[in-house]
């Protein structure tokens, strides 16, 4: 398996930090300086934050920063 | 953006609908009927004029402005192209939609190059001038010149013809041309940007 066939799968558990902190997408939002839509979009996947938005959020939630984002190794390989 | 070209912009901006009623007016009314009108219609007149020309100064400076001043152009051109850049993602979004515009403007540009190069003429010849009995001709002709130059590439008066079809460029003016490719860019990156945002 080569190194451009495999691909790194990045999920997070935004979502259930934000529901232990009781905290709205939109707080989180303010709290962290972004817009909402960004949050959505974090949430659902749609998004990988940068580096600097992902420790911003770890540091909000006085975490690591890998309790919140996982990687994960996808095997693209076809035939 | 200093305070002098905020206060120019704002004239600029304000005066827009001004400039375009006196374009309305001056449509409407010719030179013979100012002339014979009252003094106050000609000094109201004159007062028009005097505001169009300081209008169109305007626009040369703040064309210049926004060329050469990255903060300027960034603060009125970003408000007029409704452009949002409110946090990382819209950034990363923004650049997407740019790529999008830009590459579909280059492809724009490039059929109007086309388009505005290309000559084809469709016509008839009498008898005695066919060509190997052939009578009706197709010329395609490829025109570029740097500078404006409004002769045709196909002469008309060294054979007799009858014309059955024939392009020369581009109908439409330059200034069409630009104000259209202005309208596409905005509508381009709006479009796109929603699109990504979904």
């Amino acid at each position: 398996m080569t190194k451009s066939n495999m691909q790194l799968k990045i999920s997070n558990r935004l979502h259930v930090f934000r529901a232990e902190h009781r905290i709205t997408q939109e707080q989180l939002a303010k709290e962290v300086g972004v817009t909402r839509a960004t949050i959505v979009a974090i949430e659902g996947g749609g998004y990988n934050p940068s580096l600097e938005l992902a420790f911003r959020l770890a540091r909000y939630f006085k975490t690591d920063i890998n309790a919140i984002f996982s990687v994960e190794e996808e095997n693209n390989e076809q035939g | 953006m200093n305070k002098v070209n905020v206060l120019l912009l704002r004239f600029f901006l304000w005066g827009l609908p001004f400039v375009i009623l006196l374009a309305v007016f001056s449509a409407s009314y010719n030179e013979q009927l100012i002339v014979s009108a009252s003094y106050y219609i000609r000094l109201l007149y004159n007062l028009a004029g005097f505001i169009f020309a300081v209008w169109m100064v305007l626009s040369i400076y703040l064309g210049i402005c926004l060329m050469f001043s990255e903060k300027f152009r960034e603060k009125v051109l970003a408000k007029l192209t409704l452009l949002k850049e409110r946090d990382e993602r819209e950034a990363m979004l923004t650049g997407k939609a740019a790529k999008t515009t830009m590459l579909t403007t280059i492809a724009i540009l490039l059929f109007l190059f086309c388009l505005s190069c290309f000559q084809v003429s469709v016509y008839s010849v009498p008898p005695e001038q066919a060509i190997n009995g052939k009578s009706n001709v197709i010329s395609l002709n490829f025109k570029f010149s740097v500078l404006k130059d409004s002769s045709p590439a196909i002469s008309s008066d060294v054979i007799k013809k009858s014309n059955i079809f024939e392009y020369n460029g581009l109908p439409i003016s330059g200034s069409a041309v630009i104000i259209g490719l202005i309208m596409w860019q905005i509508i381009a990156y709006n479009y796109s940007m929603r699109r990504f945002m979904k």
